[in-house]
């Protein structure tokens, strides 16, 4: 839609409605399509945003929807509340780490990962490693708990009786229940999860490098390396940045892989808490178990308004830094 | 030019994909608060409206089609406890209800503690909620229709006694429940067979190994700690001590001579306090700190978020002793005698300290709740009043008289079944429809001469002493003081796992007074002072 004002835009200002009305006829099905998703955002993003109203005031579930704009105003209090939370430095803390780890780690391997597809020249080979590479996106992270059950467990766990079999350790590892393992099992199995899913995008924008580029770069004798480094990277470039302005705006949330939430949730317990209660899971408990929507929505608007910050400074830097951004 | 152009469309392409995936991502935690605070509102303001209607309507459309009319009316059921061992309406006890009453009943056992939290806030209630941990929640208004209302419009002969009333009755006025598993101190004293219901601590042993182990004695605390000490010796594969992950505390509690749970009060010399102030428990978190440390305990033991792992352990031979309710030792024999095994176990003592001391101030276990969003408020009530009468109360605790029962003159029922036998209760249906019953006739289901629940339930009996009165320290839903509670509640789940598995006795003590002051500072003192008001007001309900 906001290109086809800006081509109307283009043509001269004297061209009147009936031009307007005729090119939109034209292109009345993507309209259509546009359409869709913008009644899309309209109901399920925009109007639900009156909520953060509740943020401010004393709210009570029980006095309806006409509470969230009769109820008492209180201002700040909940995010004060929030801040001087005993646990505040700890879940802030974990969020941040959980999400830096994500970004370091599970943006850089599709990539590689990518490239290295790439050079594979044996086809069978390349969509083999492919398709299991992608597979376990499909995978719900409830599944993907249960199945981290069944391998990592201390007692019943398949890795720890084959390492305990070897004679490698002596006493079974706790990776569900220390708290200093939980960032790594976050972390590895989210990039697990979903770096094939992730390749398949960088496969699209190698593919759409000109291989004349590469043939020219063989006769002036470059190497394999050579010709990653000079045709393949630049050549991703644009992808990469959009890719990576995304991850920052959505940081918060575990960056491209996303799951910051479902792992602190599903792989949480009471032992490894210390690293791994986040923001999320916090107000996932304060919210819906205590009932406190206010405090929760308080919480949850922090959180966004980061968000916001975020993905709004990383585009301006890349568009500066590279030329390619998002908007 | 041209390829200019297939950049673009790549990267427009990329953009919407992405957007898709990020809206996927996030919807996981962002949607939590609007979605579902939206959907609240609206099903809220739905129930609002309903009010009058679901009134009104009900009499003309229901009430002419009584318990005979070959069609029993279905209502839906949630049970707010993901442990529950009945999970459908049916057999001999659930088909004599529908008999009696014309009701039969869609049940929903919860997944996890917080579905029905979820489900008050989408609006999207049963007709029927029985619950216990979210009383305070329930007892609302906008949730569901008081019980005395309806009493006075349908079921006018439906008699409750003055003290349960005046225990469930809300600052609003009105009481929206009765809880099951009460009784007054008076109504145990009068009845001797009553002796206690299944929701009390136990350990058991195994008996084998004891005796292998030349069969030492277990009369303290500390002879206990020596037995365990020489199980791990002797059968280092052996877990010695494994725990039902709702009952960690209660047994070792009670040992300590800590009156009331962690999250729950004591009163000492007319005052009230939150019972992790209490001098008494300071030893008993260094005492649970202990058994992790000498690895009696496995860590894993506090994350288990499934409460049959317990069971497993004990019923494969993997665990010496087993720590959940004074059925354990019954129904784990049951269980390893079903499976073909050899051992058995043997019940310790209920208690086994000098301090041992069990306060009663539980005001009962769960209650039933009818929501708004109840299609026949009138059946449901009549439903529950049938469950109150002695009829009712019996055939839901013992089941079927005549085919599961006959009734004792002495003042118990001769059962026909061994009521440890959990496969044979639950597939029957007996005991767990106790949407209303009382602790006097569940106290009765216990009482099976020579069974080790009840020797152990009897001598618990013997050094419990009974102070309702703390239990009337109830909080409002919504108000200041239980969201204090509720944070302190939260905090102390925790804190009190670092305090178990702390490295030395100096860090859990440290720990131990590092709670303390984190629930000062949210706001215990504040708490404990309200707490204390309420007390001095309701406690004359009790006194004759």
């Amino acid at each position: 839609m906001e290109l086809d004002t800006r081509v109307t835009g283009m043509t001269e200002k004297e061209k009147t409605r009936t031009q307007f009305w005729k090119r939109f006829k034209k292109q009345k099905t993507l309209h259509l399509f546009v359409g869709l998703g913008m009644i899309f955002l309209l109901v399920f993003a925009y109007t639900p945003m009156y909520g953060i109203l509740m943020a401010f005031k004393q709210y009570s579930i029980s006095s309806g929807i006409k509470g969230i704009f009769m109820s008492e105003w209180v201002g700040l209090k909940h995010f004060k509340e929030f801040v001087n939370d005993y646990q505040f430095g700890t879940i802030v803390r974990n969020t941040l780490v959980l999400s830096l780890l994500k970004v370091f780690f599970a943006f850089p391997a599709p990539i590689v990962l990518a490239v290295l597809l790439s050079e594979v020249k044996n086809m069978t080979f390349k969509r083999l490693v492919q398709t299991i590479s992608y597979m376990p996106h499909f995978i719900s992270w409830v599944v993907v708990a249960g199945i981290a059950f069944a391998f990592l467990s201390t007692d019943v766990g398949m890795v720890n009786k084959a390492l305990l079999g070897l004679g490698l350790i002596d006493k079974p590892l706790d990776v569900l229940t220390n708290p200093n393992y939980f960032w790594g099992l976050a972390t590895g199995s989210a990039v697990w999860k979903e770096m094939g899913w992730w390749t398949i995008i960088f496969l699209a924008a190698i593919a759409g490098i000109n291989p004349s580029l590469y043939e020219a770069a063989q006769i002036d004798g470059a190497g394999r390396l050579a010709r990653i480094r000079h045709i393949t990277f630049p050549g991703m470039q644009g992808t990469i940045v959009v890719v990576l302005i995304l991850t920052i705006g959505s940081i918060l949330g575990g960056g491209l892989v996303g799951s910051n939430f479902e792992q602190s949730f599903l792989f949480g317990n009471s032992i490894n808490s210390p690293t791994s209660e986040i923001v999320q899971t916090y107000a996932f408990k304060v919210g819906l178990k205590d009932g406190r929507f206010s405090y929760a929505a308080a919480i949850d608007l922090i959180q966004s308004v980061i968000s916001v910050i975020l993905i709004f400074s990383s585009n301006f830097i890349a568009r500066r830094a590279s030329g390619s951004s998002l908007f | 030019m041209n390829r200019n152009k297939g950049k673009k469309a790549l990267l427009l392409s990329l953009v919407l994909i992405m957007t898709m995936a990020l809206m996927s991502a996030c919807g996981g935690s962002n949607g939590n608060n609007g979605t579902s605070s939206n959907s609240g509102n609206s099903g809220n303001s739905n129930t609002g409206q309903k009010d009058n209607e679901g009134v009104s309507n009900a009499p003309e459309t229901t009430s002419e089609q009584p318990a005979k009319s070959g069609e029993a009316e279905e209502l839906s059921l949630f049970i707010d406890a993901s442990w529950y061992p009945v999970k459908e309406w049916k057999g001999p006890v659930a088909e004599k209800i529908t008999e009696k009453t014309g009701i039969k009943l869609k049940v929903t056992v919860a997944t996890d503690d917080k579905q029905l939290p979820l489900m008050i806030a989408s609006g999207d209630l049963p007709d029927l909620v029985f619950t216990n941990a979210n009383i305070d929640r329930m007892s609302d208004s906008k949730l569901s229709y008081p019980w005395n209302e309806l009493i006075s419009k349908y079921a006018p002969d439906f008699k409750i006694d003055p003290i349960r009333i005046a225990i469930h009755t809300m600052d609003d006025g009105n009481f929206y429940t009765v809880r099951n598993s009460f009784a007054t101190q008076e109504e145990v004293a009068q009845n001797k067979y009553s002796v206690g219901s299944d929701g009390n601590p136990g350990i058991a042993v195994r008996e084998d190994i004891l005796q292998e182990l030349g069969n030492p004695p277990i009369n303290t605390i500390d002879d206990f700690m020596k037995v365990l000490g020489m199980v791990k010796a002797k059968y280092p594969d052996m877990i010695p001590l494994i725990m039902d992950k709702d009952w960690i505390e209660q047994y070792f509690l009670t040992q300590f001579g800590v009156e009331g749970l962690l999250d729950g009060w004591y009163e000492r010399d007319g005052k009230v306090d939150y019972a992790i102030r209490q001098p008494e428990m300071l030893e008993f978190f260094k005492f649970m700190n202990r058994l992790y440390r000498e690895g009696y305990i496995l860590a894993e033991n506090f994350a288990y978020t499934n409460d049959q792992i317990d069971d497993q352990y004990a019923t494969s031979g993997k665990a010496f002793a087993h720590m959940h309710t004074v059925s354990v030792a019954d129904s784990d024999n049951v269980k390893v005698k079903n499976a073909g095994g050899s051992y058995t176990f043997r019940m310790l003592p209920s208690s086994i300290s000098t301090n041992a001391k069990a306060v009663s101030s539980g005001l009962g276990f769960a209650g039933t709740f009818i929501t708004k969003k109840n299609k026949d408020p009138e059946a449901s009530i009549k439903f529950l009043q049938y469950l109150a009468s002695d009829e009712g109360k019996k055939l839901t605790m013992f089941g079927v008289e005549g085919e599961h029962w006959t009734w004792n003159d002495e003042g118990y029922p001769n059962l026909k079944y061994d009521p440890s036998d959990a496969d044979f209760v639950n597939s029957n249906g007996i005991k767990w429809w106790y949407l209303y019953n009382d602790g006097v006739t569940e106290g009765m289901l216990s009482y099976v001469p020579g069974a080790q629940k009840t020797k152990a339930l009897m001598e618990r009996k013997a050094f419990t002493v009974y102070k309702p009165e703390l239990g009337l320290i109830q909080l409002q839903p919504d108000s200041d003081e239980k969201t204090i509670k509720t944070k302190i509640d939260e905090m102390i789940k925790n804190e009190k796992v670092k305090i178990y598995l702390a490295k030395s006795e100096a860090e859990a003590v440290a720990t131990y007074a590092n709670m303390v002051k984190n629930a000062e500072k949210i706001g215990l003192d504040r708490l404990v002072d309200w707490a204390n008001q309420t007390y001095q007001k309701k406690k004359d309900l009790f006194k004759k």
